[in-house]
């Protein structure tokens, strides 16, 4: 029987985290995890996360992976992986499989950290091959260098739908759809935006009625539902596709924390607002007690790691009620806006200040013409250049604010803000907003009427990038095209963190409507 | 209040069996279950249905069992209960180990069993797969094995379309006696009133005939199993050892069933829930592979405990209570009840319809505990 | 525990609909039609069907299907299916093979 002081089950980024935080205090911790590579689901997430900097905004899922991994070792924290941890018993005894063998620990303190898996829904043909979870496919993609397919169809446009279509569009397959039963998308406006201008259609109010092949995925047939759910004759619609991807939720891996006896609240462990079990030294982190964004999973891991480092004494009272004061006020702004959980299940008509919402948005991906004149922050008409904010609803963000150094772009101290165009300041067009922003929302806009030209900088995450002078074509909001473009400028830096910048000039009439580009 | 011919505490297969027999005589049944049906051990034994190895008080009612009512227990509660009269092996690896599987031979074979002591070469011929240290076993040709969760739950299903009204989540209090007799019992929710009630809840059996005063010797030890996945079809007989380091059998399903102990999981501290230790597992483990070195890449996919209501002489009460007429128990069968549970069913049925029950149960009355000296 | 639950209520006839045929537990390859039968068979909780057909027995241990038989079973009961509870979760919550569970590398002590 070996013995730590806090053993945290997955190295996610709840468990890393409350590993750096227990071992900062002094405590003999150890991290198992049952992958060859810690991180969890970090190292797959390659976009740019949202929040303030205290979240680690604007910074890649795997970047802040590395960083927590180098501070995990930095204090002392030990992680062994290709350790699954097989069982739960008496005293905070845990046995882990490791190779050949089974260890038995015991830890003063648990934190189980061990995440979620991927909800699947039913439909002829789920089962097939080519059917996966749209986690699957990110696994596939991001950490093993495989295309999951060709031709792909997400059912599902929450954040992990619309992020995953993106990243499949990254890895150079065709996404042919995105599907939702839902009336409305369930992500933010801003990924919807990103990967509708490229022209990915959204068919909301539809589900799949079948995936058809024999012994893999060859096609599959959507159709619109009614207000009770049941699949409107006529409205079927197949596609020639290889893969499904479903992103329709995940549900907690809470089985250690129900083996050891737990009360549990649904489907997740009751928790107070350490994350402590019910069970006296057994503490629950991240999404094993409630599914939310791997920046509060962080967060929920410092507290249960300061807390558990608190009972064993290696914390003052006092210093133990700061951190957590410092954390549960990061949480809570983390927590805000109109994708929070106390705005679940809520219609909502308008933002915060009162603005409209876009309907369009909510339902096709993009924006519309008719919504732009209700944002103050989406310009035009300007002298010079200018940015373009199409950021239209409240969601836990502001990196565009430090972004900007001539302090154009204001958000304020409520984090989930939309953000407004400073009159006083003048852009100069170095297009570090447009990089900073993680939801790929902000352009820059330069109108020449003299020449009858206007000059669009879009973000841009696709290899190859294009090279000054390419010819092509100019996709609006909705990823249609609609004039000639030609290619000005591709600006890149180590800052912009693999968000080009891409300049195109277009006629000027398209100013407020071109949005990507798209090579002959 | 409510109203039926017989009340039954308990949902396990002893109370399902009983159920069944008696509504298809019948009788309104009414089964109050606290938990869910085959809660106990009814659902977490290793399924063995053998004669060898039983002491002489409960042999009879194991071979009633095995010649009667087993071998068409599927056709007659319509769903395969995945019974296998294959036989039962006994192995042994040391001398010692063959003299004590001598003396339980010696002993069921003057009460009439067909068991037998076999040789290294027969036990090879019966079970191809065992370790070349297995020197002889014990053999009982007419042992076998079922599934038990299958068992209760086809019980449970037959007599519920008899008519037998079930109730489970609900937790039985106290019995009240009027007038001398055992007349209804109250639970949580309801009273109960029945000419005849019967108490088959396990260990928790005394909880409700203490409202009556009366008390049955016995423990809660606890006892784990495992399973594995799926395996190739591989041999039928259910399998013990001489030092009882496992039992257990493979599944119509075709995973492994095995049941055992550390040697020291009866002593947990975890008293409100059966819980599986550490140690059990591989314990049993070792003990498999002991004696089925093949067996040692089968996947362990799930494990679980369970508790035995153990007598204080290893043997069931299963009795009318004289002293208080129309109360009748069922209990402390530790550990092996499953395999006699259709015969119990039946005897509980004559002794709740006043008839002769077919085997002979006095030795099993609940007043037969006595000081040592 | 569920609560209590009276197993004589009406559920009504078994009607058979168009996807019974659709396979629900993959490790064990039990339908959705033999999942509604149980519930018409008296099987009322989560683990009396695991029992019954050998639902989330498999491999993954439920996991994959355990969300899905809830669903089924609920609506064939008519109950939302957040009262019914979850089996229970037991030990090993990944395969082991028997010569690693067999193989303890630290002392068998408690």
């Amino acid at each position: 029987m070996e013995r730590y002081e806090l053993i945290v089950v997955g190295a996610g980024p709840a468990g890393l985290s409350a590993a750096i935080e227990a071992a900062k205090a002094g405590m003999k911790t150890v991290v198992f995890d049952e992958n060859a590579k810690p991180g969890g689901q970090l190292f797959k997430q390659i976009h740019k996360f949202f929040g303030s900097k205290e979240h680690k905004a604007k910074i890649r899922g795997y970047n802040i992976g590395e960083t927590l991994l180098r501070e995990a070792e930095t204090c002392g924290v030990e992680v062994v992986l290709n350790a699954t941890v097989a069982g739960v018993y008496e005293g905070r005894e845990l046995t882990v499989m490791q190779g050949d063998s089974i260890k038995h620990f015991k830890g003063d303190s648990i934190v189980v950290a061990t995440g979620a898996s991927e909800n699947m829904v039913t439909f002829p043909g789920w089962t097939l091959p080519g059917v996966i979870g749209a986690g699957a496919a990110q696994t596939m993609m991001n950490l093993h260098g495989i295309k999951p397919g060709s031709r792909v169809l997400m059912l599902g446009t929450g954040n992990v739908g619309l992020v995953v279509s993106y990243q499949l569009l990254q890895a150079g397959c065709e996404v042919v759809a995105l599907v939702d039963a839902s009336k409305k998308i369930g992500g933010y406006g801003v990924h919807a935006a990103k990967v509708a201008r490229t022209g990915v259609p959204f068919y909301l109010s539809h589900t799949i009625v079948a995936v058809h092949g024999e012994d893999c995925v060859k096609g599959v047939t959507i159709g619109e539902v009614d207000a009770a759910w049941q699949v409107i004759p006529g409205s079927e619609k197949t596609f020639d596709v290889d893969t499904v991807c479903l992103a329709v939720g995940l549900s907690p891996m809470a089985q250690l924390v129900k083996s050891a006896g737990c009360e549990m609240n649904g489907i997740v462990p009751a928790v107070d607002a350490y994350g402590a079990t019910s069970v006296p030294g057994i503490y629950a982190a991240g999404d094993v007690s409630g599914i939310e964004e791997a920046s509060s999973a962080m967060i929920e891991g410092r507290i249960a790691g300061a807390a558990a480092a608190y009972q064993a004494g290696y914390l003052e009272k006092s210093d133990f009620e700061s951190i957590v004061t410092a954390h549960e006020a990061s949480l809570g702004s983390l927590r805000e806006g109109m994708f929070g959980p106390k705005q679940r299940g809520r219609v909502q008509t308008v933002t915060e200040e009162g603005i409209v919402l876009s309907q369009s948005l909510l339902t096709k991906g993009y924006l519309d013409e008719s919504d732009l004149a209700h944002f103050p922050s989406i310009q035009h008409g300007k002298t010079g250049v200018y940015p373009v904010i199409e950021c239209t609803q409240n969601i836990p963000c502001n990196p565009c604010q430090d972004a900007c150094v001539k302090g154009c772009i204001l958000i304020g101290n409520d984090i989930t803000s939309l953000p407004v165009i400073n009159a006083e300041a003048t852009c100069t067009g170095c297009g570090m907003c447009v990089a900073s922003c993680s939801g790929q929302a902000i352009f820059l806009v330069e109108e020449k009427p003299l020449e009858s030209t206007a000059y669009v900088s879009f973000p841009y995450e696709f290899l190859p990038l294009p090279e000054k002078g390419d010819r092509g074509i100019a996709l609006d909001r909705s990823g249609a095209p609609i004039c000639d473009a030609e290619i000005t400028a591709v600006r890149t830096g180590k800052a912009m963190d693999q968000t080009h910048v891409v300049t195109m000039k277009v006629p000027l009439d398209y100013a407020s409507t071109a949005r990507f580009f798209r090579r002959r | 209040m409510q109203q039926s011919e017989v009340l039954i505490i308990g949902g396990g297969v002893i109370g399902c069996a009983t159920a069944y027999y008696l509504s298809k005589r019948g009788l309104s049944v009414t089964v109050i279950e606290k938990k869910q049906i085959g809660e106990g051990g009814s659902s977490r034994n290793g399924g063995g249905v053998r004669q060898s190895g039983r002491d002489p008080r409960e042999l009879p009612i194991a071979m009633y069992a095995v010649e009667h009512l087993w071998p068409s227990l599927s056709d007659e509660l319509e769903m395969d209960v995945e019974y296998y009269k294959k036989g039962n092996l006994r192995l042994a690896k040391t001398d010692a180990h063959l003299k004590i599987l001598q003396g339980l031979t010696d002993r069921a074979t003057a009460l009439g069993l067909d068991v037998r002591m076999i040789g290294a070469d027969e036990v090879k011929a019966i079970n191809p797969y065992l370790s070349d240290e297995v020197i002889g076993a014990s053999w009982c040709p007419t042992d076998g094995h079922a599934n038990p969760m299958l068992t209760t739950l086809a019980y449970y299903r037959k007599a519920r379309r008899q008519g037998v009204r079930f109730i489970t989540g609900e937790s039985a209090q106290r019995i009240v006696k009027q007038k001398g007799r055992a007349v209804a019992v109250v639970t949580d929710y309801d009273t109960y009133y029945a000419e005849r009630i019967l108490v088959a809840a396990g260990f928790e059996s005394n909880d409700l005939l203490a409202s009556v005063g009366l008390f049955v010797p016995m423990n809660r030890i606890l006892l784990e199993a495992l399973v594995t996945e799926a395996q190739p079809k591989m041999f039928e007989q259910m399998l013990g050892t001489a030092e009882a380091d496992f039992y257990g059998h493979q599944s119509t399903h075709g995973s492994f069933v095995f049941g055992g102990s550390s040697g020291i999981d009866a002593y947990t501290s975890d008293f409100d829930r059966p819980v599986t230790q550490g140690m059990t597992a591989p314990s049993i483990c070792r003990g498999i592979m002991g004696y089925f070195p093949v067996l040692a890449d089968a996947k362990i996919v799930r494990t679980w405990a369970g508790w035995i209501d153990e007598c204080a002489d290893h043997v069931p009460v299963i009795s009318n209570v004289d002293e208080v007429p129309g109360l009748t128990v069922a209990c402390a069968f530790t550990g092996h009840g499953f395999g006699i549970s259709p015969a119990v069913g039946q005897i509980l049925t004559s002794l709740m319809t006043n008839e002769t029950p077919m085997v002979n149960i006095d030795a099993l009355r609940y007043d037969r505990f006595k000081a040592k000296i | 525990m569920n609560g209590r639950i009276d197993r004589s209520i009406d559920l009504g006839p078994y009607v058979a609909a168009p996807d019974d045929g659709m396979i629900i537990c993959r490790c064990e390859e039990v339908t959705k039609g033999e999942i509604r039968r149980a519930v018409h068979d008296g099987m009322f909780t989560i683990t009396e069907i695991r029992r019954y057909l050998r639902t989330g027995m498999g491999l993954c241990q439920g996991q994959t299907c355990a969300r899905l038989v809830k669903q089924i079973v609920a609506k064939e009961l008519d109950v939302s299916p957040d009262v019914l509870e979850d089996a229970v979760a037991r030990a090993p919550f990944r395969p082991v093979p028997m010569r690693v569970l067999a193989n303890e590398a630290e002392g068998r002590t408690r």
